[in-house]
């Protein structure tokens, strides 16, 4: 039986008051386990009185036998569904920050302390349910659809079980407070960015690419297509080629540059900016009012940007 | 359709538990329900195998209506035992129809559960048992499926969980069969219905008895309180039967007056567990004084009568003396009831009766001359007699001469009567197989027998037996004088070896005592069970009691038992071994933090108690090799033991 509506909102209540919220791993113990017959069980629960109504009635024994025997079975069942959850450890096990529009994804890890293997969990709204074998551990996928930018948190994760049966569901609940960067949703079709200084047009940005300057450490978020294979082959050292060019055509984004008729919307364009200059193993930068990024190259310095355009005036942020 | 493998098994899972279901039924439903029953479940395999499309709303629904109207054409009713089954084996073949969702599978395992239970109302016997058991588990397997839980793994995987949860829950259910407390009475009154169970009936033409005489069936069990009566006194008394129409002997009209008996000699006590006859007779040994008061009425021929058809074990316990006086005093209306013959029937038969009446004396010589008769003349004693005509007796006196008790009885009541005697024939078994194992006799189909009543002016209706007079070993020793060749075959060897009777015998007392503990496992022997418990004077409190302990125990065990099977992985030797060195550490302020490498926590340790550097090093260092080397140094582990063991911060 699951609740909906206003009881629905009450019992989450009521269950957020008594627990608190959660940091770092969780151990899913008895007091936190809560079961209730499903609307199978229910079924089964007045087949059962049925059926010892029509025993008595006929006072026969083998039919109150068999009667006993289900109801021990479904006495069984409800306790292998308990069980099936408790002490479990659920931790986070990172989450992918997406573009506005797309899912937001929540791992989740569950692991499995215990000799007996755990079947048919499902958490939250993941497709399909998992199971952790003994002293195991399995990565649940939480997708969370988005709309606009800014913070996602997820506030309330229910871990629940309907095995064995499906008499009874048991669950749990995690308010983890997990929190997800929802980059603002790329341009469909942008202006391209505007003119690097003392490099005339975007082709500057490719001819700059060309001249060989000399080599150095290879970094964390450099370009790959930039490290020296050779000199690896021979020195056995990552190095990564710097470009002559590089210096002149290392373009900032400016929100003030950056066209359109609304905050949103110049956000949108400077995003497709970024993705298109990291997708090109660009070097580049990012200024907004209060935010001054310089000129890097690499994966980390777009998720700094797109991060940055994210958060920018910080939106209120959306709790699921 | 996504899943059309998965689809596939869950379905086969649900109607194996459902065929399984009804196997037993099948045996009372009739033929064109169980052919449907089967056509459909075929098709509906078929269908899912080839994606065929199942039939819409508006045909299912023609087809129920249809299949209804049958049930209620061929049973008469919708309603009872043998129409709601018929009913419920039909819609569950419909549901087949349309089982796409988890809900429609649930509904066939839930029908499945109910044609269990009605299998018991059929019959309650241990071979029906050893077939529901299995079914139950199977249709259990078969909602794991259904419910789209703990699917994948091997295919018998949900067999397998099943098993173990059923093993479980026995427990449980043992202590909720033992203490559950037992109702008398019914809330809507228990099906009435006569069925046709092999046995005794209230009529008698001739051949009836042979056909039971071949039946090792057993009617009753009696267990008696001291001693046994002789075995040519084991007369269990049926009903009486008093109208003959020339060919049948039949009940009549009731009496309203039974004649008093008069008690003689020593009585005997006993207790008599009858098994299902669908008939409301009961059988006492002759003449029956006093029983359990409740179980039955005696009616005017002094056989005992339930007001339901006994449809399920019953067990009831009676005094009866073998020696009596009935009904010494005779109405005008009774004799000239016991004397009627039917017109222009069996004219021989009277005419040799006339004759014969004539050259003896009294009615007694008379009687001892009928007797005579058959004992001296060509008559025999056979089980496969040839058929009679209409005038059976006629044809049987003076033609034939070849019967069993049936026709011997037949006859010389109708030669009593013709003579002026008041006579009628008495239903009911004579005998009895002792059970040396289990201490009781056995008294089955193959003992039925038929015997005659003689009204004598100074003793009353007394009993005589022709069959004792042309085959005395039949009522002596209970011999059977002549079985079909065919009965011989497998048993003429087998009978003489004392091991297999003594197998037969355990096998039967095996089934006594499940009659006696599960069948009819009543108010009566659970207050037996709670005072062999301690409880001096079982009430329903004593119940409630017992029932609570009992099932606090089973609970307990239950927990344990899955406490036991959840209990968290025993941790690496090394492990424990490296936190008993952390822990000691930590009661002395140096925990290791969270992410702290063990080697960079060795080192702070030797920073900050330079004294424990070396051992912790040393601890830590084997501890890395037991945990991480991919082959452990034989005597690390015993080396860390003592290492920590002397470890003393």
């Amino acid at each position: 039986m699951r609740f909906s509506g206003i009881p629905a909102r009450w019992a989450r209540e009521w269950i957020r008051r008594r627990q608190g919220p959660d940091r770092g791993p969780v151990t899913l113990r008895r007091g936190r386990i809560y079961i209730l017959p499903t609307g199978l069980g229910t079924a089964f629960g007045v087949m059962l009185f049925a059926m010892l109504l029509g025993s008595l009635n006929y006072a026969n024994n083998l039919g109150l036998a068999l009667t006993f025997l289900l109801a021990a079975l479904g006495l069984v069942a409800m306790q292998a569904c308990h069980r099936n959850l408790e002490a479990l450890i659920a931790r986070e096990a990172g989450s992918e920050p997406p573009f506005a529009g797309q899912d937001a994804v929540f791992r989740i890890a569950l692991a499995n302390p215990g000799r007996t293997p755990r079947r048919d969990l499902e958490a939250g709204n993941a497709a399909q349910p998992v199971s952790v074998g003994a002293g195991g551990e399995t990565t649940v996928a939480l997708c969370v659809p988005t709309e606009r930018r800014g913070c996602l948190v997820l506030d309330r994760v229910e871990i629940a079980t309907r095995f064995p049966y499906g008499l009874f569901r048991a669950w749990a609940v995690l308010h983890p407070g997990l929190r997800c960067i929802v980059y603002p949703r790329p341009a469909r079709e942008a202006p391209p960015p505007p003119a690097v200084p003392g490099a005339p047009g975007s082709g500057a940005v490719r001819r700059g690419q060309d001249d060989f300057a000399g080599l150095k450490d290879y970094h964390p978020g450099d370009p790959p297509r930039h490290i020296a294979w050779k000199a690896y082959a021979r020195a056995g050292e990552l190095l990564v080629k710097e470009f002559s060019g590089d210096a002149q055509a290392m373009p900032i984004f400016d929100l003030a540059e950056a066209p359109g008729p609304d905050l949103e919307t110049r956000l949108a364009v400077l995003t497709r900016w970024i993705v298109d200059a990291h997708s090109r193993g660009e070097t580049f930068g990012l200024r907004l009012p209060g935010v001054d990024l310089p000129p890097r190259p690499g994966e980390m310095q777009r998720r700094r940007c797109l991060a940055a355009l994210a958060e920018f005036q910080a939106p209120e942020p959306v709790h699921v | 359709m996504s899943d059309r493998p998965g689809e596939f098994r869950r379905l086969a899972w649900t109607m194996g538990g459902l065929l399984a279901a009804l196997a037993p039924h099948l045996l009372h439903l009739q033929g064109w329900v169980t052919a449907f029953v089967l056509a459909i479940a075929a098709w509906r395999l078929v269908a899912e195998r080839r994606g065929w499309r199942l039939p819409g709303a508006f045909l299912r629904a023609v087809v129920a209506t249809g299949v209804t109207a049958g049930v209620f054409f061929s049973y008469a009713t919708i309603t009872g035992l043998d129409g709601g089954t018929a009913l419920l084996a039909l819609m569950s073949a419909l549901k087949l129809l349309e089982t796409r969702a988890p809900r429609d599978h649930v509904v066939l395992i839930f029908i499945g559960w109910f044609l269990c239970l009605a299998s018991f109302l059929y019959a309650q016997d241990i071979a029906t048992v050893a077939w529901v058991l299995p079914t139950v588990w199977l249709l259990a397997a078969a909602l794991l499926p259904a419910a789209r839980t703990g699917v994948g793994g091997p295919p018998l995987a949900p067999f397998r969980t099943t098993g173990a949860m059923l093993l479980k829950a026995a427990p449980i259910a043992l202590v909720l069969f033992l203490f559950f407390p037992r109702i008398a009475g019914s809330f809507w009154g228990a099906p009435s219905t006569e069925r046709a169970l092999t046995g005794l009936t209230e009529e008698m033409s001739p051949g009836d008895i042979s056909d039971l005489t071949l039946n090792d069936v057993v009617a009753f069990r009696v267990r008696f309180d001291g001693p046994l009566p002789a075995p040519a006194l084991r007369y269990w008394r049926g009903p009486v039967l008093t109208e003959f129409d020339g060919y049948t002997w039949s009940r009549g009209s009731p009496y309203l007056f039974r004649p008093p008996v008069l008690h003689l000699g020593a009585p005997f006590d006993y207790t008599v567990t009858l098994e299902p006859t669908g008939q409301s007779m009961l059988f006492a040994l002759d003449m029956v004084e006093s029983w359990s008061p409740g179980v039955a009425i005696q009616a005017w021929d002094y056989h005992l009568r339930t007001r339901q058809p006994v449809n399920s074990v019953l067990q009831y316990q009676a005094r009866s003396h073998t020696r009596y006086v009935a009904g010494t005093e005779l109405s005008a209306a009774v004799r000239n009831r016991n004397l009627q013959l039917p017109q222009g029937r069996n004219p021989r038969t009277l005419e040799l009766a006339d004759r014969m009446r004539r050259e003896a004396p009294d009615d007694r010589a008379y009687l001892v001359a009928v007797l005579d008769m058959f004992r001296q003349q060509e008559f025999f004693y056979t089980l496969t007699p040839p058929g009679l005509d209409r005038d059976s007796i006629d044809d049987f006196l003076l033609n034939t001469r070849q019967g069993f008790c049936g026709h011997y009885a037949s006859a010389f009541a109708a030669m009593m009567r013709a003579a002026g005697i008041p006579a009628r024939v008495v239903g009911g078994y004579q005998g009895g197989e002792w059970n040396p194992v289990g201490g009781y006799l056995i008294v089955r189909q193959s003992h039925a027998h038929a015997w005659t009543e003689v009204w004598l002016p100074d003793s009353g209706w007394t009993r005589i037996d022709p069959t004792a007079a042309i085959a005395p070993e039949r009522i002596e020793r209970g011999i059977q004088p002549e079985l079909p060749a065919a009965d011989l075959l497998g048993g003429g060897l087998m009978q003489d070896s004392a091991l297999w009777f003594r197998a037969r015998m355990m096998w039967d007392n095996v089934a006594a005592n499940w009659n006696d503990w599960v069948v009819r496992f009543d108010r009566l022997r659970q207050k037996q069970l709670l005072s062999n418990l301690g409880f001096a004077d079982p009430d329903w409190e004593a119940t409630a009691i017992a029932l609570g302990v009992g099932l606090a125990i089973a609970l307990a065990t239950l927990f344990a038992w899955l406490a036991f099977e959840y209990r968290p992985r025993q941790p690496d030797p090394a492990a424990a071994c490296y936190r008993r060195f952390t822990s000691r550490l930590a009661r002395r302020g140096m925990e290791p933090d969270v992410g702290e490498a063990p080697r960079d926590y060795a080192k702070r340790v030797r920073y900050l108690r330079p004294d424990l550097g070396t051992s912790a090093l040393a601890i830590t260092e084997l501890y890395l090799r037991l945990r991480y080397l991919p082959a452990p140094v034989i005597g690390d582990l015993r080396l860390l033991r003592t290492l920590v063991a002397r470890f003393n911060p």
